[in-house]
């Protein structure tokens, strides 16, 4: 890790009252994180007499955080530092809507699916939407983190149903559009390699239970 | 003298012990723990070779191969994964001056250097040599002082066990790099994300939104392979500059030093023996910072310092040395006293903890197998390490030219497949890809992740300890302070914190890790 390097660099942007912006956004985070976590455990009961309850724990850590977190934000605010890297917000947001993405379509659809006949269809559903939401946003410096988060979240979405062989195939091509570079023939030729390496070793030389082939 | 002795026999009885198994109709003794451990070795190198992917990333992905094992065979199949780890992060920073840690920073200073020269065989060997030597002492180290730290530990209650946990935490931050007040920050984070799921004596769930796959709370090896292996990826394809990698390409002739270099890395690989047990066993110390103070040493002591960055052979000797003892004493705090002094040992805290192993005082004397075996695996897995990797040094070459491209959906597949398998999950795998978002936003900002997952595994324990704690001292906070030794540890807590955080300290802690 390069931190130090990093930090050499303190570019401050002209008429922002905000010296370290990394600080700055990075403390107001945690301070949204800690009252998140208020908000999550505010049902919890707390202190019994002398004996902690479920909530305490919880409530104290979050609170503690709150307090961390502000000081994060003002050390931010009055000291130099290096700008936070571009594409840092967008990508972040962009991953986590790819992450909300997956879980709201796959949540949503299953009664449709169930009712259709199709179980487990959901997942699938909810992978083919992340594919294509990530084909029309990747871009820029974002596009490493979207094919990678988007290959992760396919994987997930397609290993009950379709089996070990298929996932991995499809979930290798997509991550492998993360880099600039793709070469299609290679990435093609790689990726079967891959499956059938993964195949012999993890089914049959460690001996977990994977279903190959897709379950009708 | 004795004990360590037969206690040491116990854990080798244990480490050589054959398994019968049927090869085509013969029936063969497979000493399976040295198969583990073998496999284990090899396997973290061939991960830990691969530049920008350190021990924490590589057992975080390998974790899960391990489950499968029996408890024994998973412990020292992971102690072999760490030590293949940390020698491939060495092999990268002297061929290709790219560390794959931050405690192999310092052996490309001298290192490629030294490759640079036509010297990388060497430079390899005494690497693997100091390594080897250094594990040897600190194997007896651990076996000695097992037992008389256990039997303190012991005598701990829930209290001195609160004040200990937060004194560990405190280390951590003042010996990790970078801002105290974010690395305390991130410990925060990773306590309160570790209080997501069941509550630990009513059972009431916490801050789970109903979702019933959060019930038994956020997977471990979710976190850790999110946060250290998929951001690592992420960040490596961010950056794109790995595809200029300045690999030795001259062949790699001489790999034995001559009589002259060993003679000279001598002093300098007991020094950094030294440098490094000490410095191992203090939680929150580990393998950075040894190697960091084992270099300084080494300069200090020279007699022509201008020598070291240009090539001196006991720039390698003395912080290969002293990362790989500290790597080795730093798990006395993690089997004695069952608190993870670091983030590797944070993760074998996690792999015992899959295996129904509660790491505490209690292992040692309620399974000696896997306490001495544990231990005696460690000089196994160093002593695999030199047979096994200087020959293949070639082959870690090779693997050093397969494009980025090619590596990391190999990576990011074995991951997935091995996460899957755990729990045969596609939510733990999907919840994976939100931590590696996490992780992505965590390295931009500049938040270093390590302290988040030290908190994350300390954080049940804390809980329950202070929960009991304050129910025995009937709600009276001051039992901290007033306890002996509680009292003591958390003043020394305090100590360090505003010890790190005054300017004039906090430069010279600056100028340690960015000294180049």
């Amino acid at each position: 890790m390069s931190e130090g390097a990093r930090s050499s660099g303190a570019g401050r942007r002209d008429g922002s009252f905000i010296g370290s912006p990394r600080d700055f956004w990075g403390g107001l985070v945690l301070v949204a994180v800690a009252f998140f976590a208020l908000y999550a455990s505010y049902d919890l009961p707390g202190m019994r007499g002398f004996a902690f309850g479920p909530g305490t724990a919880p409530r104290m850590f979050a609170v503690l955080l709150a307090c961390f977190g502000l000081i994060v934000m003002a050390t931010g605010a009055f000291t130099k530092g290096p700008d936070i890297d571009p594409g840092t917000f967008r990508g972040t947001l962009l991953g986590a809507a790819l992450v909300a993405i997956f879980v709201l379509v796959s949540k949503f659809t299953e009664p449709v699916f169930v009712s259709l006949g199709y179980r487990n269809a959901e997942t699938i559903a909810a992978a083919v939407v992340v594919f294509l939401v990530t084909l029309a946003l990747a871009r820029g410096a974002s596009r490493g983190l979207l094919f990678v988060v988007a290959s992760i979240l396919i994987f997930a979405g397609t290993i009950r149903t379709l089996g070990l062989i298929l996932a991995s195939f499809i979930s290798i091509v997509v991550c492998a559009h993360a880099t600039h570079e793709v070469r299609w023939r290679e990435t093609v030729i790689w990726a079967a390699a891959l499956t059938a390496f993964c195949t012999f070793l993890f089914p049959y030389a460690l001996n977990l239970p994977f279903p190959l082939w897709p379950r009708y | 003298m004795f004990d360590i002795i037969s206690n040491l026999g116990l854990g080798f009885g244990v480490v050589f012990q054959p398994v019968w198994m049927d090869f085509l109709g013969v029936s063969l003794p497979i000493p399976m723990n040295i198969l583990f451990c073998l496999i284990g070795a090899l396997v973290g190198t061939l991960i830990g070779v691969l530049p920008g992917i350190g021990p924490v990333a590589t057992i975080a992905m390998l974790l899960p191969i391990t489950f499968g094992l029996p408890p024994v065979g998973a412990l020292i199949m992971l102690a072999g994964i760490y030590y293949g780890a940390q020698y491939g992060g060495s092999t990268t920073s002297i061929l290709v001056n790219l560390p794959g840690e931050s405690s192999s920073v310092v052996t490309t200073l001298d290192g490629h250097q030294m490759a640079r020269q036509g010297r990388a065989g060497p430079a390899l060997a005494i690497a693997a040599i100091g390594s080897f030597a250094a594990g040897c002492v600190s194997t007896v180290l651990v076996a000695a002082l097992g037992v008389p730290l256990t039997s303190i530990a012991l005598k701990f209650g829930p209290a001195e066990y609160f004040a200990l946990m937060v004194l560990g935490l405190v280390f951590a931050v003042v010996l990790a790099r970078g801002s105290v007040i974010k690395a305390v920050a991130m410990i925060l984070l990773g306590l309160l994300m570790s209080m997501v799921g069941s509550d630990i004596e009513t059972g009431q769930s916490r801050m789970t939104f109903n979702v019933p796959e959060l019930s038994d709370g956020i997977s471990f090896v979710v976190v850790a392979m999110g946060v250290f292996g998929f951001a690592e990826i992420i960040r490596n394809l961010d950056d794109q500059s790995e595809e200029k990698r300045a690999i030795v390409s001259s062949k790699l002739t001489g790999l034995m030093p001559t009589l002259h270099d060993l003679k000279v890395s001598f002093g300098a690989i007991v020094r950094g023996t030294t440098v490094g047990s000490v410095l191992g066993i203090l939680p929150g110390g580990g393998s950075v910072i040894a190697a960091f103070a084992a270099y300084t040493l080494e300069k200090k002591v020279a007699k022509d310092p201008h020598r070291f960055g240009r090539g001196a052979i006991e720039g390698v000797a003395a912080p290969e040395s002293a990362n790989n003892a500290a790597s080795q004493t730093s798990f006395i705090p993690l089997l004695t006293l069952g608190i993870p002094p670091n983030p590797v040992m944070a993760l074998m805290v996690g792999a015992m903890t899959i295996h129904g192993i509660v790491p505490g005082p209690q292992v040692m004397t309620k399974q000696p197998d896997l306490f001495w075996g544990m231990i005696s695996s460690m000089w196994v897995g160093n002593l695999m390490l030199v047979i096994i990797n200087l020959p293949l040094v070639g082959l870690w070459v090779r693997l050093l030219r397969v494009p980025y491209r090619m590596l990391f959906p190999a990576i990011l597949i074995f991951c997935n497949i091995g996460n899957y398998s755990i729990n045969n999950a596609p939510f733990d795998v999907a919840m994976t890809a939100a931590f590696a978002v996490m992780g992505y936003w965590l390295i931009k900002h500049d938040f270093e992740p390590a302290p988040m997952l030290l908190g994350f595994v300390l954080g049940p324990l804390m809980e329950e300890n202070l929960r009991r704690a304050m129910l025995i001292a009937r709600g009276d906070p001051t039992t901290f302070v007033t306890r002996p030794i509680s009292g003591s540890l958390l003043a020394l807590a305090v100590f360090l914190l505003v010890l790190a955080a005054l300017p004039m300290i906090r430069t010279k802690r600056d100028v340690v890790f960015t000294e180049g």
